[in-house]
């Protein structure tokens, strides 16, 4: 079942930031893997939830005794969108998924949608794309690819173990050489 | 999960019919040498635990060849060398599984041996290596026996690879009289079974005669196996092929073993030659192994018994010897250290001052009859001088004989003595970088096969046993051995071996054997067959139960109990 995130608001070949309007209980979160579709459908993982401030929420922020309502209407009524920030990490063109960049970023408004658990256990068939994840140093690249491999696990059934497996083993390639990393991500992805 | 999985899981269904396509792909190879054996890397599911040095693989190369390689190291490895220090939480079955294989893995040294062609049936020394990334299997059982051959005349069944207990490893035998051999090994890792399952291949097979300096009694007749039990000797697996002659008579009769013939040998048919192998044995000097020469000139034929004879009585008048110490040729404590250390010959029943008989010539007449003879030492063969005394003396008169028929052949083509093989056992003795140069023994070896005698020495401690003699070792059959000398002195003069010294060193310590050389293609480990009933079946000798059920069927064929089989 794929739901509407939001529209792209700012977007380049490496990540796109989606704006929207409210957080429903299972949009957006934290890993989820999420499709752009305009001509190829560019996939990116969630890495950041982000709700700025305006001068009118500054100001009730600081109401005593403020009331259900107000914080209700506050929350659904806002006056700048709460921001997802998403990593791009491959594309699917012709039928053909890959785990690299796309040629041309989304563009602008372009619509979000989460992907369902058929699309992403074909794209998590492969983790080619680990290391576009692994080597985004200014996000909490560890914790994201965590969170995406638990949620890619769970909508496997009876086989999550043995892909959490296959995920770790390609992980312990990857980060051979950084084995307190390497521990710490293992750990967050233990079945 | 398909019907046809399911269907397999209850009825067990092998999973590939012919044994090449089942061949367990282990590794690749990821670098080496072929003078110092190649990298593999073990796959993932391959576990470390399973590999064994010993054991034989394929690589199968980029041009279609097969290249049979021996596995002559087993180890550990990782991607990072930091996981030595900061080792995962190995508590954790997830944290196990993810690290093993992939940055920890198994590594193993495998050494080419020979290869195989495409389309090829004959395997050929190897001289090159397969490219990087070459798979690695399993041997099958159907390779290896490709490489071992079959038996026939000429090959002899040895034993068993490591692990496949259907293949049969076979002893070129032909090739193994050709050129001297040796079975070595630690006390008591069977040396003695291995030595009489061959001298069983080769009687069977005929390729040569065999004379066995027997130590321990151990060849001709019946003795008791480490286990108590007891095995038949030669002479009982091959009545009338194989004859036993003996220098203690009583402790022949006591072991009831037949004896064809009881070896004397007169004092006045030992020379000094015979003597001076014992030099070091005995505690000669070089200027006392001089003045044995002297002596003998001297004294003339009866130097033994005259030197014994003045060493007990010196109230006689002025003999020969008093008069060499007056000439000044000879100095009086040279002469009495002789005298005594002579003196230990009349210790020797089996030596007597005159013997009509001349005992190289019975043991040649029995010989040149295809006989097969066996020297029982009886309590002589706990003396080593004596053993030395006697193997000396007979070997060289006996390959004297043969140089001399050789070259009576090479005239009047067709009158060639058999190949001979001559069996000593404690070697080392014999053949010690002091005295090889001088002895016989050396000297056979030395000479491989050109007058048909070649050697099959037994023995413990191959470390001393001269490089030089060492080198000319054709086939090595060794048990195991622990002492670093020693498995050095087994790969002397043995090119690209020095990889199996890991193999050598882990044998079991029963039953185990690493043959190379010339008898066999490539190195092999071998589980080595039993000397047993089997064998006994083998060379055509019948167990007592299988006569008396034969006597039984054809008494009941006589009695018109039954129709057909009789035997």
């Amino acid at each position: 079942m794929e739901i509407e995130v939001g529209r792209v608001i700012r977007s380049s070949t490496t990540r796109f930031t989606v704006g929207c309007r409210v957080l429903q209980p299972q949009v957006p979160v934290f890993g989820a893997l999420v499709k752009a579709r305009a001509g190829v459908e560019i996939y990116g993982l969630i890495y950041d939830v982000r709700m700025e401030d305006d001068p009118f929420l500054r100001q009730i922020a600081t109401v005593d005794d403020l009331q259900p309502e107000y914080i209700e209407d506050q929350r659904h009524n806002r006056q700048v969108p709460i921001e997802v920030g998403v990593l791009v990490v491959g594309y699917r063109h012709n039928g053909e998924i890959y785990h690299w960049l796309p040629p041309q970023p989304p563009l602008s408004l372009d619509v979000i949608h989460t992907c369902g658990p058929e699309e992403c256990v074909a794209f998590t068939r492969q983790f080619d794309y680990f290391r576009l994840v692994l080597e985004s140093r200014d996000l909490p690249a560890d914790e994201l690819l965590a969170a995406h491999l638990r949620y890619a696990a769970q909508v496997r059934g009876k086989d999550k173990d043995s892909f959490l497996l296959d995920a770790g083993r390609e992980l312990a390639r990857l980060l051979a050489m950084d084995p307190i990393r390497l521990d710490a991500l293992l750990g967050r992805i233990r079945p | 999960m398909s019907d046809d999985r399911l269907l397999d899981i209850w009825f067990h269904r092998p999973a590939t019919p012919t044994g090449t396509a089942a061949a367990r792909r282990l590794g690749i190879v990821v670098g080496g040498s072929l003078s110092e054996g190649l990298r593999v890397k073990l796959d993932q599911n391959t576990v470390v635990e399973g590999m064994a040095v010993g054991r034989y693989v394929v690589i199968h190369g980029q041009t279609g060849r097969r290249f049979f390689s021996i596995i002559t190291d087993v180890a550990l490895d990782a991607i990072n060398p930091a996981i030595e220090k900061t080792p995962p939480d190995t508590s954790d079955r997830f944290i196990t599984q993810v690290y093993q294989g992939i940055t920890t893995f198994g590594r193993l040294k495998v050494t080419p041996m020979l290869v195989l062609d495409e389309g090829s049936q004959e395997p050929r020394p190897v001289k090159t290596v397969p490219a990087h990334f070459s798979a690695v299997y399993e041997a099958s059982e159907e390779d290896v026996s490709r490489v071992f051959g079959a038996a026939d005349e000429q090959h002899f069944y040895v034993g068993t690879p490591l692990d496949m207990d259907n293949v049969r490893v076979h002893l070129n035998l032909e090739r193994f009289v050709q050129r001297s051999s040796g079975v070595f090994g630690k006390s008591g890792t069977g040396k003695t079974f291995l030595t009489r399952t061959l001298l069983a291949g080769i009687i069977k097979q005929g390729v040569a005669v065999n004379l066995v300096f027997d130590m321990h009694n151990e060849y001709g007749w019946e003795s008791e196996g480490e286990h108590r039990y007891r095995v038949k000797g030669l002479r009982q697996l091959f009545p009338g092929q194989v004859s036993v002659m003996t220098l203690d008579p009583e402790s022949s009769q006591r072991r009831g073993s037949k004896v064809d013939f009881i070896i004397r040998i007169g004092y006045d048919q030992i020379e000094p030659e015979d003597v001076e192998l014992l030099a070091p044995l005995m505690g000669l000097t070089d200027v006392q192994v001089g003045a044995l020469y002297f002596l003998r000139r001297r004294l003339g034929r009866a130097w033994i018994e005259r030197l014994l004879a003045e060493g007990e009585a010196e109230t006689e008048g002025p003999g020969e010897l008093e008069q060499i110490l007056d000439e000044g040729k000879l100095h009086g404590g040279t002469l009495g250290a002789i005298q005594r250390k002579l003196g230990m010959f009349r210790r020797f029943d089996f030596l007597q001052p005159h013997v009509s008989v001349d005992v190289v010539g019975k043991i040649m007449e029995y010989l040149d009859r295809g006989m097969h003879v066996i020297l029982e030492f009886g309590r002589y063969g706990s003396t080593l001088e004596a053993y030395i005394l006697v193997a000396n003396y007979l070997t060289r008169r006996i390959h004297e004989r043969y140089v001399q028929r050789k070259e009576a052949a090479l005239g009047r083509k067709g009158e060639e003595p058999r190949p001979l093989v001559i069996t000593i056992e404690e070697a080392h003795k014999f053949l010690d970088p002091a005295i090889a140069r001088h002895t016989i023994f050396g000297t056979i070896a030395r000479e491989l096969r050109k007058y048909n005698v070649t050697l099959l020495i037994v023995d413990q401690r191959p470390s001393g046993i001269d490089e030089e003699v060492m080198s000319q070792i054709g086939t090595r059959v060794t048990a195991l051995l622990d002492n670093e000398a020693d498995i050095r002195a087994v790969f002397t003069g043995v090119s690209g071996a020095g990889e199996l010294r890991q193999v050598l060193a882990r044998l079991d310590t029963r039953q185990q054997a690493l043959i190379l050389g010339h008898a066999v293609p490539m190195p092999v480990v071998v589980q080595t067959r039993p000397y047993g009933p089997e064998l006994y079946a083998e060379v055509g000798h019948e167990e007592g139960e299988d006569l008396q059920s034969k006597l039984e069927r054809n008494v009941a064929l006589l009695r018109g109990e039954q129709v057909e089989g009789f035997d």
